[in-house]
């Protein structure tokens, strides 16, 4: 009895005393790193990890491909993740406190201010860099061989996004927040013109019901600000990680970033990677993984072009560092010069003027301006319905992850981008100087305004354009880069138009120091 | 060397970082009002009259200072920089250590009441810019009261009996003044008043955006577009109806009183109102509160450019000799159509049936004895035809070629439906038959230009069918 | 194959500029940690100054006991002085009443004597007695920030 007592308490220190190794090689399955096999297995032994390929194409990794957009996205919402967090530790959604809390906030909590700047900033910063990222999926063709669905769901992600950073420019409950509430609230409202020139509304109030449904009431108020909170703090974020997931899950599944069928080394690879000596890397050619090799569909390609490929431990994730780090830096950065606006408190009596929606969408207000349901759900809608089919309706699939494909898709995304910009800026200036069909009959049925104004003639125009490119080209890609390189151009302008252009009661101004004093 | 551009990007990046970390370190533990902080405990270690005391100044903590009103929900953290407001030994310190003046604090201890609820500014601010609500930039409504005016603050919880000789003079005088100067003729407060201008019961708390700022000199901001807009309401706000003319001081005393007009009310335990000033309720006070505005003394009828049309001498005796107290109360209280004034019965602006009948007896104590000879309009049968041929000799030249009176003539509109309506016909006729005496209208009866009762008859009949034109 | 050149791995670790690199995220990690905690504590709280009036002496003749319910503390008179003691359990933080031989906790059964020394029950330490002064004008003012030896009393002149 006395030496199995024995033999357990011995056994039981000898664990103890090697408590940390095992505790450590259980933390750390594969041991350190020190060799490609255990670099190959930290990879896939690690929950963070494994979401990323055992080996990344060199391709990936040179700066001048992805610019690093997408990633950027993603840093700069786990940014706004953690200072969000940390935002609610002093936030009250009552519309008497939340103004208070954020003066206390800027005046007396360490760094709260410099927190409340990096919020702001980060989340705007989302809407440039997945702009961009789309721009680069677009250009190389990313959309294509099997990731079409992908790009879909990438749109939903951009919608999300444009919801969260809108819900919480609502939350300080300060003039701008009551008053792009309220502007909001009626964009919601805008089905309402169609269904009131149809003369339906008194049955099928769709506006209504989800301007209701998303005030809690027909004007802002605790109920709107508890609403908008519930979106901002729970309901948006959620689906965003959802759609995220399956956005990493398909990329991965995808065999990675697209890349040319041609692909090249250069020497100047050098700088971003440590090349393979030898081609053909841990795996053999012809490896899939697991129960893969009994399907037979498109996905996952792993198997091609793997002598291109090198160990993600440590190249991607030295690159995926540096560009995280490079992130923080520039947010905190713009965030120490940058104050995120605070004005008065919220005053339901007093507009301001003009009362702007936050900037991004003061695209969408300019286009407001000649409809409220085209600027505010048709265009949008409309835009964005197009975007997702984009992958549907062209389907070439030669030359897929090569910027603007070739010599001609630079030429027409140039010929595209200079008509864009000549025609939107020509539509605008004709508004701004001669008015629309109200200004010269003022007694117009609204039905006609809401068919013909300058946003629809300008979506109309982009549709000719592209199908007149499609035409002259004989390729859908052509007229995909056509579309695409408008959308932007007027995305960029009207935006533009709506931030510096616009004043009081939304008159042309060159510049602000023009506006009239209140 | 392999991943050298992005080691080198994050090595960049990382310096750039902690760069931004202690930049944005420093910036937090170097707030502006540090610097104040450790100016006063100099100032106290300076000043301390004794050992102790002066032990006691070296060891005071350099830490923020809040003043937090629970019953107020209100935070003031003023006493970052102004630390020795309270303090006996900073009686000769330079601003902002000094103590404040008076003894005003001997009743409302800094703990209790904190700064801002009589000094205004932005009491969650740690810098002065902000705190002291100056400039659009800080978007704060309430920027510090200038010093003239900082009495309308102890009207929140002191009445005017009080104030009179506590050293609220001035909202007393304000007050006074704006009994007087006829403002409620236009302005509802409490729910009485004409309803030509904005009511007024909250007009010192709206925020700045209420006001009209452009040609506001100076600062803008509420206390100067009120000072400025008394002084000259046209200048501040174009084609102003406001009829006011005051002196400078009197600008300021308005000002002051106009600021006590706040829409919060001060908890129970901050009041001290015993009771509220008794408010005149005589003809003459009830007249100047509502109708000197406009009426002046009502002795002369004159175009008034401001209101762009003539004022009727509502006590001229030639008018009270023909207008009794019945029609006197029907106009009062219903209004003049078409023009500012206004229907003052309980329902519309207010004035009990009582007061108006004051107002009548004030305005009537001049009415001449003897009653006009009355006019029996109905007795004659009317010829607008002929009225129309006299109208146009004796009457255009004053009222007009269509009777509407106006800039360039001395006539009031009779197209105007007040008179079309209200005025009843016997009215018209003793008034063209007997004139109007101190008003430019002669009499045109046998006493004056001599028309006969028939030819005035015929021309009310015509005046009257102005308003059968307008119809069809 | 997979353990290849593991002397070119060892090199490219201890490589300056990696060094370098890695450092200066960690650092910059450590900066940003420290920023995130130090978020959490505000600069000032949202309470009334610890410090207060409780009236004039006179308010107070010799044998009172005084219970200021919003302010937490019990207020004494008698012959030797003035002096206060809280009304909250040095246990888990419930507020004791008065009874004829001191205090007693009805949460969690601690009892104090009439200094406020624990005689029964889980508290781990008697009710601390805070400082009281007087202001020029007379007025009594307790510190409950302060707190004094048991026993030290106030004495009015």
């Amino acid at each position: 009895m006395g030496e199995v007592n024995q033999s357990g308490i011995a056994k039981f220190l000898n664990n103890i005393r090697s408590l940390k190794k095992s505790f450590l090689g259980s933390f750390l399955r594969s041991g350190k790193p020190t060799s490609d096999k255990s670099r190959a297995a930290v990879m896939f032994n690690n929950f963070f990890l494994h979401i990323q390929g055992v080996k990344t194409h060199i391709n990936t990794l040179r700066p001048t491909y992805t610019f690093g957009f997408g990633l950027i996205s993603l840093y700069l919402l786990i940014i706004v993740v953690i200072s969000g967090v940390l935002l609610m530790v002093y936030y009250n959604p009552s519309v008497t406190e939340a103004y208070n809390k954020i003066k206390d906030l800027k005046y007396v909590v360490f760094g709260g201010n410099l927190l409340r700047n990096i919020h702001k900033w980060s989340g705007e910063g989302m809407i440039i860099f997945v702009l961009l990222h789309m721009a680069r999926v677009f250009y190389t063709g990313s959309y294509k061989k099997g990731r079409e669905f992908n790009w879909v769901i990438g749109i939903v992600l951009l919608i999300l996004m444009f919801g969260m950073n809108l819900s919480g420019y609502m939350l300080p409950w300060d003039q701008l927040a009551y008053w792009a509430l309220l502007i909001v609230a009626n964009i919601i409202n805008s089905p309402k013109e169609i269904t009131d020139s149809l003369g339906i509304t008194q049955y099928f109030d769709i506006g209504g019901f989800f301007k209701e449904l998303f005030l809690g009431g027909t004007n802002p108020t605790q109920e709107s600000l508890t609403r908008v909170y519930l979106l901002h703090i729970w309901l948006l974020p959620m689906f965003l990680f959802l759609f995220l997931g399956i956005h990493f899950w398909r990329i991965r599944k995808d065999g990675g970033l697209t890349r040319p069928d041609t692909f090249e080394r250069k020497d100047s690879d050098i700088y971003y990677v440590n090349p393979p000596e030898k081609t053909g890397g841990i795996f053999p050619t012809y490896k899939t993984y697991g129960l893969m090799e009994l399907a037979r569909g498109r996905t996952p390609a792993v198997d091609k072009d793997v002598e291109n490929t090198v160990l993600s431990w440590p190249n991607l994730l030295i690159a995926e560092l540096a560009i995280f780090v490079l992130t923080l830096a520039g947010v905190i950065a713009y965030a120490y010069f940058v104050d995120a606006p605070f004005k008065e408190p919220a005053n339901p009596l007093i507009p301001e003027n003009p009362a702007k929606a936050p900037w991004y969408f003061l695209g969408l207000q300019e286009l407001l301006s000649y409809s409220a349901f085209m600027g505010g759900v048709g265009l949008p809608g409309l835009a964005l319905l197009g975007l997702a089919l984009i992958p549907y309706l062209d389907r070439e699939e030669d030359r897929v992850g090569i910027w603007f494909t070739n010599r001609q898709g630079v030429t027409v995304a140039l010929q595209s981008f200079i008509i864009g910009t000549i025609v939107v800026i020509g539509i605008l200036a004709f508004v701004v100087n001669f008015g629309w069909f109200r200004n010269w009959w003022p007694n117009v049925p609204q039905i006609l305004i809401t068919l013909i104004n300058p946003g629809n003639i300008w979506v109309g125009f982009m549709i000719v354009y592209s199908l007149f490119v499609i035409k002259k080209t004989g390729s859908t890609r052509m007229g995909a880069i056509a579309l695409f390189t408008m959308f932007l151009v007027s995305y960029v302008i009207f935006t533009a138009m709506g931030t510096y252009f616009r004043g009081p009661n939304w008159d042309f101004f060159w510049s602000k120091s023009q506006w009239p004093i209140h | 060397m392999y991943s050298r551009f992005y080691l080198s990007v994050l090595l960049i990046s990382g310096l750039v970082l902690i760069t931004f970390l202690v930049f944005a370190t420093y910036r937090e533990l170097n707030p502006e009002w540090k610097k104040y902080q450790l100016e006063y405990r100099d100032l106290l270690i300076k000043n301390a009259p004794n050992e102790a005391a002066r032990k006691k100044a070296k060891s005071i903590k350099i830490e923020h200072q809040q003043i937090y009103i629970k019953p107020l929900k209100k935070v003031d953290r003023c006493m970052n920089c102004h630390r020795g407001v309270d303090d006996p030994l900073m009686k000769d310190a330079k601003v902002p250590h000094k103590l404040h003046s008076g003894d005003y604090l001997k009743k409302h201890p800094v703990s209790k009441f904190g700064c801002t609820l009589c000094h205004y500014g932005q009491g969650r601010a740690t810098n002065k810019k902000d705190a002291h609500g100056k400039g659009r930039d800080t978007h704060w409504d309430y920027p510090l009261i200038p010093f003239k005016y900082i009495q309308s603050s102890c009207a929140k919880c002191h009445d005017y009996l009080f104030l009179k000789d506590n050293g609220g003079e001035m909202v007393v005088e304000g007050e006074r003044l704006f009994r007087e100067k006829g403002c409620r003729g236009c302005h509802k407060l409490n729910g009485v008043g004409g309803d030509l201008g904005k009511p007024l019961d909250i007009i010192g708390s709206q925020p700045i955006a209420y006001f009209p700022m452009k040609y506001v000199v100076g600062e803008r901001n509420t206390y100067n577009w009120l000072k400025q807009h008394f002084l000259d309401p046209r200048k501040i706000v174009p084609g102003s109806e406001m009829r006011v003319f005051l002196s400078e001081k009197e600008a300021d005393l308005l000002t002051t009183y106009t600021l006590t007009l706040r829409a919060e009310e001060m908890p129970r335990q901050f009041r001290a109102i015993r009771y509220t000033t008794p408010v005149p309720k005589d003809g003459e006070s009830l007249y100047k509160m509502y109708c000197v505005a406009c009426h002046g003394n009502g002795k002369i009828s004159a175009y008034d450019e401001i209101l762009k049309r003539t004022i009727p001498a509502i006590m001229n005796p030639a008018f009270l000799k023909i207008a009794d107290d019945k029609n006197l109360e029907r106009i009062i209280k219903e209004g003049r159509k078409g023009t500012p004034m206004t229907s003052w019965k309980r329902t519309a602006a207010g004035l009990r049936d009582e007061e108006i009948r004051n107002i009548i007896k004030f305005i009537t104590k001049d009415r001449p004895d003897e009653r006009p000879e009355p006019f029996d309009y109905k007795r004659f049968v009317t010829d607008t035809k002929h009225g129309k041929e006299l109208f146009n000799v004796r009457c255009a030249l004053c009222h007009g070629k269509d009777g509407k009176g106006g800039k360039d003539h001395l006539g009031l509109n009779l197209r105007n439906p007040a008179v079309q309506k209200f005025v009843d016909p016997e009215f018209l006729a003793m008034t063209i038959r007997d004139g109007r005496k101190g008003t430019p209208m002669p009499a045109f009866g046998k006493t004056g230009v001599g028309l006969s009762d028939q030819d005035i008859a015929d021309l009310v009949a015509y005046i009257r069918s102005f308003s059968d034109k307008g119809k069809k | 194959m997979s353990d290849k050149n593991p002397e070119k791995g060892e090199v490219s670790r201890r490589d300056f500029l990696g060094l370098a690199a890695i450092g200066t995220a960690v650092l910059s990690a450590l900066g940003v940690l420290a920023g995130v905690l130090r978020i959490f504590k505000p600069d000032v709280h949202f309470e009334e100054s610890k410090k207060f009036k409780i009236g004039k002496p006179e308010q107070f003749p010799v044998g009172t006991v005084k219970k200021f319910d919003d302010k937490k503390l019990f207020v004494f008179s008698d012959e030797d002085g003035f002096y206060a003691i809280t009304a909250v359990c040095q246990h888990l933080g419930c507020i004791v009443y008065k009874t004829d031989w001191g205090f007693q906790c009805p949460c969690h059964g601690s009892k104090y004597d009439q200094m406020g020394n624990v005689i029964g029950g889980p508290a781990p330490r008697g009710l601390p007695w805070f400082k009281i002064e007087q202001l020029v004008d007379g007025s009594l003012v307790v510190d409950a920030s302060k707190e004094v030896p048991k026993g030290t009393k106030y004495i009015y002149v």
